[in-house]
């Protein structure tokens, strides 16, 4: 089919003949657009998984502050808050961050009523794998993968001793390892029963961190907030809405702080284009001459340089991406998921997700093609106007 | 700094634009050289000179307006996927109404559209003359376009640097639902808005038969604007299966398989296409057949895709919204 179309013939039959005119250039453009390609599907990526796990989390938190400063809520609050219409799975929680100084790392210890209807989806389905009979037979706890390597690499095997604030040890078995698939938020997560956590961090009978909640018709969310507000003054109420919107502004941040850094890399590629592109038309004078010569137009000329580059763009944007992919969810982007990932306080072993939106691709494109056509544009034309006569002196 | 900024859509979006504008100078400088010294009459270098120049700003506008068509999607798929980071947006509706420079930039955007489509209709008709009969004509029209380019360049700027992210905006059922207190425009309401639709409609594919330019002009332009009102106010209702759900931006979403964008790409090509043939043949004397069949296989394919939303539901429920 490729033959019928002379043109056609000719462009390719012209591209494999100068194989090595284009081959630096390819090269350096699919370097630039795997290093980019990458970084928007970590980011992409990473956003989709926290979405999922947000999904799946409680609608509400309420905890007490005292003129800003949080502190312990009160469990009867518990009973108020069954109270308003619309509310369901109720929950209380101690959570807080324990300090384990032999290792300077930190754990986040969270609290729940085992027997309770739990507002998270994620902890619902958890604990129907679990064995309670067996779990409440010794003090156990539930531990994320990061926390279990630690612990492994601290000759805590099958149990780990908390020191709590009345300067007693306790002793807790490690029970079960929380699914890799969390670990993008529960890597350094212990789960255990709520009375074990008040006993760690030193809190009184009535006393809580946090309670957690859903309500299900979101139709009904302002309207609930305002009934909080009326059970005590000092409730502060978070919603899952705002930290939706502020992990999304986080990955943002990282990816878009990237991006303007990489907009200067991207001007060199564009000079770079425009250089070498000058440079290699003006060799090519002759040949345009003789084409001139033969027959064709200006248009026609424009044309073939117009065609040319969009094959160059097109197969490095599909090397480019491929290779990213392959980097990214294959060999689990190495190197560059710490700028992700940054600042993790026990080592995090994410796996990413493969997810590749229409818009990831069409944002790359733009970004890519617009700058690569606009720096050979100039190029060509000064080439096409040139007058056969001249050209082949 | 600005969240907002810091979107990567945002800025691939601002980059290009910028690239964009920074050739559409180039042109805009060769141009007025062309205008001042154009004869074609004189066998100087410098009108030689001149001729290779318009090949430049050919080449150029022909390159920008090609992904400036590519770009209006993308602009909607960027205040979208903005609605998540805008408190109270639920799409890209809320995200248009954050500041006042959004709803002046779409329409801006959409009319510069219209304009290119028209000088690359003009540029066409003028490369297949021997000597470049209409240069004078679209080199002032490209001067015109530049003018509305640069201030799209700006509202741009402006537009996308000034979305608060602590306030509040309107979700699109407060600012096209009933509890705005928005109506249909000129009294209608849903049943007359529905004639009215599908009798322009044949208005429209009868006008393009016929040599009555004006006509066909005005019809698209009242065709465009009653059949985005019918699609905002009644077929949009049936694509959202839900009475209440009106709104123009929502359809581009992935719950509703992106439609939005075929639908409104559809149209919007129609309807230009319609008037590109009245420019053609009233203006230039030029045969426009194949422009006013393509014209008729968009508007045909558009009420269809719109009634068989309507058509469907039907046929599934058994009952009207």
């Amino acid at each position: 089919m490729l033959s019928r179309s002379p043109f056609l013939y000719f462009l390719t039959l012209l591209l494999f003949k100068q194989k090595s005119k284009h081959l630096g250039i390819m090269s350096i453009s699919v370097v630039m657009i795997a290093l980019v390609s990458a970084v928007l599907f970590i980011s992409s990526s990473l956003q989709k998984t926290l979405q999922d796990t947000l999904d799946e989390q409680a609608d509400f938190t309420v905890t007490r502050i005292e003129a800003g400063r949080p502190v312990s809520t009160p469990l009867a609050w518990v009973d108020k808050i069954i109270e308003i219409e619309g509310v369901s799975e109720v929950a209380p929680r101690i959570h807080g961050r324990y300090f384990y100084a032999p290792g300077e790392e930190s754990f986040l210890v969270v609290g729940i009523d085992f027997f309770d209807e739990q507002g998270s989806k994620a902890l619902q389905s958890l604990l129907k794998g679990i064995d309670l009979k067996q779990f409440f037979a010794e003090e156990s706890m539930i531990v994320g993968e990061g926390v279990k390597d630690f612990l492994q690499k601290h000759y805590y095997k099958d149990t780990f001793s908390f020191k709590t604030p009345r300067g007693e040890f306790k002793k807790v078995k490690i029970d079960e390892v929380l699914p890799g698939s969390l670990n993008l938020l529960a890597n350094d997560m212990i789960i255990m029963p709520i009375g074990l956590a008040r006993e760690i961090f030193g809190l009184k009978e009535d006393e809580v961190t946090d309670i957690t909640f859903n309500v299900p018709n979101d139709a009904e969310w302002d309207n609930v907030i305002g009934k909080l507000h009326l059970v005590d003054y000092e409730i502060r109420v978070v919603e899952k809405r705002e930290v939706e919107k502020a992990y999304e502004n986080l990955y943002n941040y990282k990816g878009g702080i990237f991006l303007i850094l990489y907009i200067i890399a991207l001007l060199t590629l564009m000079l770079i284009l425009y250089q070498r592109y000058a440079m290699v038309y003006s060799h090519e004078r002759k040949e345009i001459g003789i084409l001139r010569a033969v027959g064709w137009s200006i248009r026609d000329i424009l044309k073939l340089k117009f065609y040319e580059t969009l094959i160059l763009v097109i197969s490095s944007f599909v090397i480019g991406t491929v290779a990213a992919y392959g980097y990214v969810f294959v060999l689990g982007a190495p190197v560059l998921i710490e700028i992700f990932l940054g600042g993790a306080n026990l080592e995090n072993q994410v796996q990413l997700i493969p997810e590749v939106s229409f818009g990831t691709l069409g944002s790359l494109f733009l970004l890519y093609a617009v700058p690569f056509f606009a720096a050979v544009l100039i190029p060509s034309w000064r080439v096409a106007v040139i007058p056969p006569k001249e050209a082949m002196r | 700094m600005n969240e907002i900024l810091l979107s990567s859509e945002v800025i691939v979006y601002l980059l290009s634009e910028a690239v964009l504008y920074l050739l559409l100078f180039i042109a805009a400088i060769a141009t007025l050289g062309i205008l001042k010294g154009w004869n074609f009459d004189r066998f100087t270098k410098r009108q030689f000179d001149l001729e290779n120049r318009s090949y430049l700003v050919m080449s150029i506008i022909f390159f920008v307006l090609g992904l400036k068509m590519l770009l209006l999607p993308y602009f909607a798929y960027t205040i979208d996927a903005l609605s998540l980071l805008v408190p109270g947006a639920m799409c890209a509706a809320g995200v248009i109404d954050a500041n006042d420079y959004g709803s002046p930039l779409l329409l801006l955007k959409i009319i510069i559209l219209f304009l290119s489509g028209l000088w690359l209709g003009i540029n066409r008709l003028d490369l297949e003359e021997k000597h470049y009969p209409y240069m004078k004509l679209k080199s002032w029209f490209y001067l015109l376009l530049f003018v509305l380019l640069s201030v799209e360049m700006v509202l741009d700027i402006l537009y996308f640097s000034h979305i608060e992210t602590t306030n509040p905006v309107s979700c699109c059922s407060v600012i096209f639902g009933e509890i705005g207190g928005n109506s249909l425009p000129f009294g209608l309401d849903i049943p007359k808005l529905l004639i009215l639709f599908y009798l322009l409609y044949a208005l429209l594919v009868l006008m393009l038969f016929t040599g009555h330019y004006l006509v066909r002009i005005a019809a698209s332009l009242f065709f465009a604007m009653i059949a985005y009102y019918s699609v905002v106010y009644f077929f949009g209702t049936y694509i959202y299966e839900l009475p209440t759900h009106r709104c123009p931006f929502c359809m581009l979403q992935a719950e509703y398989h992106y439609v939005g964008y075929l639908l409104w790409g559809v149209l919007f090509s129609g309807t230009f296409l319609a008037i590109e043939s009245a420019v053609m043949e009233g203006i230039f004397g030029r045969d426009a057949l194949k422009l006013k069949k393509i014209s008729i296989g968009l508007l045909t394919l558009f009420v269809l895709l719109c009634s068989s939303y309507v058509g469907l539901y039907y046929l599934k429920n058994g009952v009207l919204l």
